[in-house]
């Protein structure tokens, strides 16, 4: 056996390897830092420590076969099911996306507001200690200070002079500028503005001319309420990442921020009446769909497969042919049905010469569905049911045969049984995938027709995931916790489905 | 025994006329679509005409203009899933064969707990997870651009992330099946476990390798709804995205190049599928037989 000689090549391609992807992280990491991502850094650096130990660990023999699949594994599937389950418990929607502090800072930049006092400056641009500085005169005072983006202090008399309008012109320490960098100064003037005191700025107003403003929002000291200083109003933390006016409940300030309230979007979904109503028809229409889907298919596929169980003549020829279906990509299928089915422009209604709108009634709409999930799953039904067919003991059949039974009475009593036995692992897997049959819905119907006029946010025919894909994704509001919460209900309903079918087939014990 | 036969026998001819009657409703239903999509694929309008299941205005025009339109770079969108579809595939049959070598092969403490954990978590579709994936995505995005959201890289992960589950459990029941003898004696020879997997387990597997890496490509594919999350950019979408949006706008006016391009993408798809026929039979049926 001199092929298992170490071979010098694969010792290189190991190393070069490990190269490649210690530098790319390295430089992953890198960007992380520089943008203070300090979960993602950590994440990097652990996959780097990792994979440097198990690739040089003379221990760790399994670990080398499943350190990249387990990485992607857990950095892919498990954090975003952890990250789902952490989400479903937040207060967490268009407008309350950020966290407090982000709120907070956003709201604090909302604005600045002429202060009531109305004061104005003249203004002359320049240079203080090498950085843009104005030097300002109070219109109204006279009184003169120097300022830049991150100091302001008054001038005492006398350290500064002035032109015959009490304007001051000059003062120590201030270069003022050429007209060549006035006229440049627009690019920092735009931006440029002077913190007088914790809430009041100084911002230019053009090139000569700055105001006195404020911050329109004020702040008492721990942030839990809000003065808009304008109109006066009054805003307090809701509790739920609003700050919402003391008097006027609808008065709501955004941006808003996720807020940790784990009962609002399960409790809700049950509930709260513009949530459960649609909830719970679209909970109700998913068990029926994938229930009579998995039902209808299985009654064809295992028909056919009788039918095809004895020598029949062509029956090579059928079987090419019925398995098209399955072989087709499924995506496309379901877009040439949705076309076929199309009301408007639609080669079924063109072919009968009626104007039938299939997919805008309800109950036509959720036949169709049913009728296209039959084309696509049937020809696997048929596979699955024509070797449970051929698994039967043959020797069951002809000792009923002895003992009188009839045909009709063997299938229904015996064979039928059997073959429920032997396929009901199936028959669950398929009920789970139908559960989440997102495609057939979403690219078939979008989930409608959906009542838009009634208020109605769920369609027809759609089933949990499409309704948290639109609760995610959705034009008018994208509410992520409350998909996240929908999600975290179907994770739940296919485990136990899943778990339930294992049990049964006790292939965990088996491993 | 004999009174049965003959019973059977009385039975036959009626018996075989509802077969062939349920075979020929069945093939009238399967086949119906696809005639649809390819005699509008011909039509020039795109339509049919009452009555009629052959276009009258034959012409090739809507398979031109797949190529030809550039705001229909349906070139570009079977490109792009090639590429996806193919890199996915490699990638992760090679995950999935070594996780499998190392459950089927290897005994570390722990294994059989991963192998439970793992068996549980590839239960869960990926896309449950969805709104998740959008919000870590979009915050990579920030960071690395070429697998943030709306690239193909970052689709790539995703699909990735779910390989260990997929494959590595198909695999394992395959290299269960090579005889322990053999590494057995390369273990007598001084072989490591490594030489063992390099030169023995994947040169015997290579066959069931390659069926599989097409299987995986078929899967991608057909994927459709983590592709059409990522990818809004017009020339960044896979074929599954493309066509979808094709339809989904105006519809009248796009459903003739929908069917031309549904036919050039389905054709070689369906080839592959056939031509893979016997492996996803026996493997449809084994699942059947086995419980």
């Amino acid at each position: 056996m001199n092929l298992l000689k170490p071979s010098a090549l694969a010792a290189v391609i190991k190393v070069f390897l490990l190269a490649v992807a210690t530098a790319l992280l390295v430089w992953m990491i890198y960007t992380a830092v520089l943008a203070s991502d300090w979960v993602v850094a950590g994440t990097l650096a652990l996959v780097l420590i990792g994979a440097n130990y198990v690739y040089f660990s003379k221990r760790a023999v399994a670990s080398k076969f499943l350190f990249p699949g387990t990485v992607l594994l857990v950095i892919f599937v498990i954090v975003p099911i952890v990250y789902t389950a952490w989400m479903s418990v937040y207060n967490y929607k268009t407008g309350n996306e950020i966290t407090k502090d982000q709120a907070i800072t956003q709201l604090k930049q909302v604005g600045l507001v002429p202060d009531p006092s109305g004061t104005t400056y003249d203004m002359v641009l320049g240079k203080a200690n090498g950085k843009d500085a104005v030097l300002l005169t109070n219109q109204a005072t006279h009184e003169v200070s120097l300022g830049d983006a991150a100091s302001y202090k008054i001038l005492t008399p006398g350290s500064y002079t002035t032109d015959k309008n009490q304007k001051a012109i000059s003062a120590t320490g201030f270069v003022a500028d050429s007209p060549s960098e006035i006229a440049a100064a627009s690019s920092w003037l735009s931006t440029f503005s002077v913190p007088v005191s914790a809430d009041r700025y100084v911002t230019p107003q053009g090139a000569d001319v700055a105001a006195l403003m404020h911050e329109k929002f004020q702040f008492n000291k721990d942030n839990t309420q809000i003065q808009d200083s304008v109109t006066g109003v009054l805003y307090v933390d809701n509790g739920n990442g609003n700050f919402v006016s003391k008097k006027d409940a609808a008065n709501i300030l955004y941006p808003g921020w996720r807020q940790f309230n784990p009962a609002q979007n399960y409790l809700g979904l049950f509930t709260d009446p513009k949530l459960s109503g649609p909830f719970i028809g679209v909970f109700v229409w998913t068990i029926a769909f994938a229930f009579i889907t998995v039902l209808m298919m299985w009654a064809v596929g295992l028909t056919l497969a009788i039918a095809m169980d004895k020598k029949i003549r062509f029956r090579n020829f059928y079987r090419a042919i019925l398995i098209l279906p399955y072989a087709m990509p499924a995506f496309m299928s379901i877009l040439i049905w949705g076309g076929i089915f199309n009301g408007d422009y639609g080669a079924l209604n063109n072919l009968l010469g009626t104007h039938v709108q299939w997919l805008n009634d309800p109950w036509l709409a959720r036949g169709v569905i049913l009728t296209v999930n039959l084309w696509l799953g049937f020809p696997y039904f048929y596979l699955i049911s024509t070797g449970a067919l051929q698994a039967l003991p043959t020797d069951i059949e002809e000792a009923a045969e002895i003992d009188g039974a009839s045909g009709s009475q063997i299938f229904w009593r015996i064979k039928l049984p059997l073959l429920f036995q032997i396929l009901s692992p199936l028959l669950i897997a398929s009920f789970a995938f139908n559960f989440n049959n997102f495609n057939i819905v979403y690219l078939l119907t979008k989930g409608g027709p959906t009542d838009v006029l009634n208020g109605q946010t769920a369609g027809a025919t759609d089933i949990l995931i499409t309704y948290a894909y639109k609760t995610a994704f959705g034009s008018n509001e994208q509410n992520l916790g409350l998909a996240c919460a929908i999600s975290v209900v179907m994770f739940v309903i296919v485990g136990a489905l899943s778990m339930w079918s294992l049990k049964r087939s006790r292939v965990l014990e088996e491993m | 025994m004999s009174i049965a036969v003959s019973k059977k026998k009385q039975a036959r001819t009626p018996s075989t006329a509802w077969r062939h009657i349920f075979a020929w409703v069945l093939i009238v239903f399967a086949i119906f679509p696809i005639i649809v999509v390819v005699s509008s694929s011909l039509s020039k309008t795109g339509a049919l005409s009452t009555g009629s299941l052959w276009p009258t205005d034959v012409s090739v025009s809507n398979y031109v203009m797949l190529f030809t339109n550039p705001t229909i770079p349906f070139g570009r969108w079977m490109l792009n899933t090639i590429l996806i579809a193919a890199v996915n595939a490699v990638i992760s049959v090679l995950i999935g064969v070594f996780a499998a070598f190392a459950f089927s092969r290897l005994r570390y403490r722990g294994r059989k707990q991963s192998l439970q954990v793992l068996f549980l978590i590839q239960v869960f579709p990926s896309f449950l997870a969805l709104a998740a994936i959008y919000v870590i995505f979009e915050h990579l995005y920030k960071l690395y651009p070429l697998i943030g959201l709306g690239s193909l890289g970052g689709l790539l992960l995703v699909y990735l992330g779910g390989s260990m589950g997929s494959s590595a459990w198909l695999l394992k029941g395959f290299l269960d099946t090579v005889p322990m003898e053999l590494d057995e004696a390369a273990k007598i020879d001084g072989a490591s476990p490594s030489q063992i997997f390099w030169q023995i387990f994947l040169p015997l597997t290579t066959p069931i390798l390659i069926v599989t890496t097409l299987l995986s490509f078929i899967g991608t594919f057909n994927e459709f709804i983590m592709a059409s999350l990522f990818l809004q950019d017009v020339n960044s979408r896979t074929v599954a995205v493309g066509l979808q949006s094709f339809v989904g706008g105006t519809f009248g006016a796009n459903w003739g190049p929908f069917a031309a391009g549904s036919v050039v993408a389905a054709v070689p798809l369906v080839a592959l599928f056939l031509s893979l026929q016997k492996y996803i039979v026996s493997g449809v049926t084994a699942g059947s037989v086995k419980g």
